[in-house]
């Protein structure tokens, strides 16, 4: 995966004859084909509970990966973004609340859905973009638990601390898309969406502009670019992702509660993001895979070990503790190290890449 | 974005100056950077500005640029007043810079970095379409690539270029899209003597309507690419002239000479 | 001072203005027409220094954290586990030795040994690299948030305040005039006047140290400048150690003050921490009288909005909040840089 994007490119310009399909390589293919034919070796467990989780929970790590990893900011804001739309899904469409929940058809509250989350992430993001660094990490989690507080006091709209219960997918095509199978396939096609498009939009004009402004915010200004602009942009695409995330996890888990976006629920996002990798879209995947795995088998192994079960935090909290001191770029940055390690040539001694060095003046 | 209508934007450039900057001051806290400048340059005039260390020479250019307002007084580029004006708004008037630390973007290529060059002055900015390989600003992009030298190196990230290269890069990204007036500051600053004959050779032929101010502490280098000198000490303007009036002034050469330089 | 007021003519009188009717409500007894539209007398000042008192220990949370990060640059997000570390070990201590007064110094001690365990283990390797600060740090706060969880259990915790500061104390203010003349005086829990004298004591010598002695001469010349402090031949790192105890022995203490007007629970830390960020956010990062300001106004939002519009009151903090960052990004009392 590791230098992919820029391989993929230079392949593009330099071999200008040859089809598309010839310069990916081969793990993608094999990989691709484990995904599409996993219902085959797994249960329905492991579909629906592991992958499904896995698929949504790296696709809202995807989104804070993209304005983290492109555009230098680290906003704590995106679970609450997936949680706004997955509200806004309870309560235009149908839940067990029929008080509060409006009964739109399918095609009208997943749009609203999406926007109204575009909107709400792109409003903070404006906010968020006026400091830099250190305080955009705080101006976002300062807004994400006020989020939390206010869907919790607030009965009018997002029924307070109960929240809303029985919200699942339309019955499209007659399939039950809540059965494990088709859950299965529902996020994969989402998160892999998700994936080509912040891997293609990282090379589009916009997506080299916002790598432009993370290296270098006052030169890009100084190049004709509004940086503001790019930033607060940068968010509103990112809600995009973060909200089809919070979509498919209100339908996944059939209930929403302030407790979605709670502060653990925030962290948990960015432990993610970090523990896969920040800087390359997979990472997040990765990440979300590990933690899913932890969070779902760890209270097992504890308690073989003759441990409490309800200890796996301390078991995350310690992990990821050990990732980010020795690896700041998480389980990807390992993996690099160690693929170089390898390719060092025993007699030189020397064999440092490029992946492996602290690029540009990141300003995070 | 500006108040004058489009007409009397294209109808100043013929007759105004290039740059015409009235009584600016800036001040950071109490300490006064810039004290009342006042000059004019005309377009494609080539000006160099000299004086010593705190003399308010990059001050100046961050004003002009818009990387941060003057305290007072105003500045007009080719007749329009951009005083308030925010960085990019200048720059797609025709306005460019370079810096005296090299300001590039590490993690990209050197082509992506002259690339987002192109891109800022045009269209499409926002653009969610990847560039095809024939897209009009790929090959401005390689071109500019190629006219500083750079074109071997146009997939390395920029963060493993060598210090001249960035140098180099750093004049590409102002020459990018269609210049009517650049600032270079200090652009010969820790450049070899091959390098810097490099440098004059760029900097004398370009495009004669293209003008510039150079900051160099390197009195050969900016008396032979300037028609024009000025001078500044603690933040005003201390004379201006020829190049071989100023060689010659007196006063000049004692702060000059006398100021450890 | 004077200068804010030259330049700021039309904001220097609504703030003067804000405060003289605040007055007013306070020393006046209310006439019947504003009790009719607004409530009881003591229930506004009931709201307001409850405000007050919030606000105290929001200023004793936040001017460690606030202080931590204006002279290291250290991000510090377990700075709410040490407070809730701080809460816990103070119960223990006033419980087995029965002596409330003593918990402070032993917390003070313990929570800034951790405090320069974390300095010396930790941020002295990551020293400019925030991001990485930050998540350090919150791995270290998700950790310490499970142990404290596995040692004290999710139950609630009161610690009882001493035979001297409990029951109420009469203020000087007059809550209500009876009908037959009789003037009622507004009566108040002495624990948290003593509370509020202690964080003002506390504020104030804050302030002394730092514009009055060497030491505190040292700590603002690294805030202006960090080279400056290096190249004045100071060993930085032990100034940086002294600092950091300083901040998390206060967080700690403070603990042991929310513990008493308040409780300790797990979820305690994250509040906190959060109160931090955004008093300091509000504020002014790096600012002492910023972090006071905000913590007043934070503390007082909190109860005026609980007492009047309690749907809202987070609501209102936030508001505060969006409003300070788009108007004056840098915080009420911050400096631009």
């Amino acid at each position: 995966m590791a230098l992919v994007d820029r391989a993929s490119v230079s392949a593009a310009q330099s071999s200008p004859s040859g089809i598309w399909i010839d310069k990916v390589p081969t793990y993608y293919w094999v990989i691709g084909l484990i995904m599409l034919f996993m219902p085959v070796i797994a249960n329905d467990f492991w579909l629906f509970q592991v992958f499904g989780w896995t698929f949504i929970l790296g696709m809202i790590a995807l989104s804070l990966m993209f304005l983290a990893g492109y555009g230098g900011m680290v906003s704590l804001i995106q679970m609450s973004v997936a949680a706004v739309g997955g509200y806004m899904v309870a309560i235009f469409g149908t839940s067990g609340i029929t008080d509060l929940s409006l009964g739109l058809p399918w095609w009208l509250y997943v749009p609203i859905a999406i926007i109204v989350a575009m909107i709400f992430g792109t409003i903070v993001g404006a906010l968020a973009v006026r400091t830099e660094g250190i305080y955009t990490i705080m101006i976002t989690l300062a807004i994400a638990a006020a989020f939390f507080y206010f869907a919790r006091q607030n009965y009018h709209i997002f029924n307070g601390y109960t929240g809303f219960n029985l919200v699942v997918p339309p019955q499209l095509f007659g399939v039950d898309w809540r059965q494990p199978m088709p859950f299965y396939y529902l996020t994969l096609a989402f998160a892999l969406l998700s994936y080509f498009v912040v891997v293609y939009v990282s090379r589009t004009p916009f997506g080299l502009a916002l790598q432009g402004v993370r290296d270098n915010p006052r030169r890009m200004a100084a190049l004709g670019f509004n940086v503001t602009a790019h930033r607060v942009l940068a968010y509103t695409f990112a809600s995009v992702i973060a909200a089809v995330g919070g979509i498919l996890l209100v339908w996944q888990n059939a209930q929403i509660s302030p407790g979605t976006a709670g502060i653990p629920a925030v962290i948990d996002i960015l432990v993610i993001a970090v523990i896969g990798g920040i800087r390359k879209p997979i990472g997040p995947f990765i990440g979300a895979f590990i933690y899913v795995l932890l969070r779902t088998f760890s209270p097992d192994v504890l308690t073989a070990f003759g441990m409490s079960g309800e200890r796996f935090k301390t078991l995350i909290g310690l992990g990821f503790l050990v990732l980010v001191f020795f690896s700041p770029d998480g389980v990807l940055g390992l993996w690099e190290r160690w693929q170089n390690r390898r390719k060092r040539d025993p007699l030189m001694g020397s064999g440092e890449t490029p992946g492996d060095r602290d690029v540009g003046g990141r300003n995070v | 974005m500006s108040d004058t209508s489009v007409a009397e934007r294209l109808s100043a450039t013929g007759t105004a100056s290039a740059l015409e900057l009235r009584g600016v001051s800036r001040y950071f806290g109490a300490l006064a950077a810039l004290e009342d400048i006042t000059m004019t340059v005309e377009p494609g005039e080539r000006r160099a500005v000299l004086g010593s260390n705190g003399a308010g020479k990059t001050t100046l250019f961050n004003c002009i640029t818009g990387d941060f307002l003057p305290s007072s007084g105003s500045i007009r580029l080719f007749g329009e007043d951009v005083t308030v004006f925010p960085a990019h708004e200048r720059i797609r008037r025709g306005l460019r810079r370079t810096y005296q630390i090299s300001l590039l973007f590490g993690g990209l290529t050197v082509l992506d970095n002259i690339y987002l060059a192109c891109r800022g002055v045009s269209r499409g900015r926002f653009s969610l379409i990847r560039p095809r390989r024939n897209d009009a600003l790929v090959s401005a992009a390689e071109e500019l690539c190629e006219a500083v030298h750079l074109i071997s190196a146009r997939d390395t990230l920029v963060s493993e270029l060598s210090y001249g290269q960035q140098r180099q890069l750093e004049i590409a990204l102002a020459l990018a899209g269609a210049p009517r007036f650049i600032l270079f500051d200090e652009p010969a600053a820790g450049l070899s003597p091959a390098e810097r004959r490099e440098l004059i050779d760029i900097l004398t032929n370009l495009p004669e309507h293209m003008g510039y101010i150079i900051i160099e502490h390197d009195m050969d280098v900016a008396l032979r690419v300037a028609e024009s000198v000025t001078m500044m000490h603690n933040g005003r303007i201390f004379k201006e002239g020829k190049p071989a009036e100023i060689e010659e002034d007196p006063e000049v050469q004692e702060l000059y000479l006398g100021g450890g330089h | 001072m004077r200068g804010f007021a030259s330049r700021h003519p039309i904001w220097s009188l609504i703030i003067a203005l804000a405060v003289a009717v605040l007055l007013w409500l306070i020393f006046t007894p209310w006439p019947p027409g504003l009790v009719e539209a607004i409530g009881r007398k003591r229930i506004f000042l009931n709201a307001i220094f409850g405000g007050i008192t919030l606000g105290a220990l929001y200023f004793l949370v936040a001017s460690g954290f606030t202080l931590i990060f204006g002279l290291m640059r250290n991000v510090n997000l377990a700075h709410g586990s040490l407070y809730l570390l701080g809460g816990y070990l103070g119960f223990e201590v006033s419980e087995r030795t029965g002596s409330w007064l003593l918990a402070f110094p032993v917390v003070f001690i313990l929570v800034g040994l951790l405090g320069m365990l974390l300095q010396h283990q930790v941020f002295r390797r990551m020293e400019g690299e925030e991001l990485r600060q930050t998540m350090v740090t919150i791995g270290l706060s998700v950790l310490i948030a499970d142990i404290l969880l596995w040692i004290w259990g999710g139950q609630s915790y009161t610690i009882l305040s001493p035979d001297f500061l409990s029951g109420p104390a009469e203020l000087p203010i007059i809550s209500t005039v009876r009908s037959n003349g009789d003037i009622i005086y507004l009566k108040y829990p002495a624990v948290r006047i003593a509370i509020l004298i202690a964080a003002i004591v506390i504020g104030f010598a804050m302030w002394l140290v730092l514009n009055r002695t060497s030491l505190g001469m040292l700590i603002r010349a690294g805030v202006d400048d960090r080279e400056m402090l290096g190249a004045s031949g100071i060993r930085t790192q032990y100034v940086f150690l002294i600092v950091f105890a300083f901040g998390a022995g206060l967080a700690g203490m403070a603990g042991i003050v929310g513990g008493t007007f308040q409780s300790l629970s797990p979820g305690e830390d994250t509040r906190f921490l959060l109160a931090s960020l955004v008093v300091v956010i509000v504020g002014g990062m790096g600012s002492i009288p910023g972090a006071a300001l905000g913590a007043l106004i934070i503390g007082l939002s909190e109860t005026l909005g609980l007492v009047y519009a309690p749907t809202y009151s987070v609501v209102f903090t936030f508001l505060i909040m969006a409003a300070v960052l788009a108007f004056r990004p840098q915080g009420l009392l911050g400096q631009t840089r």
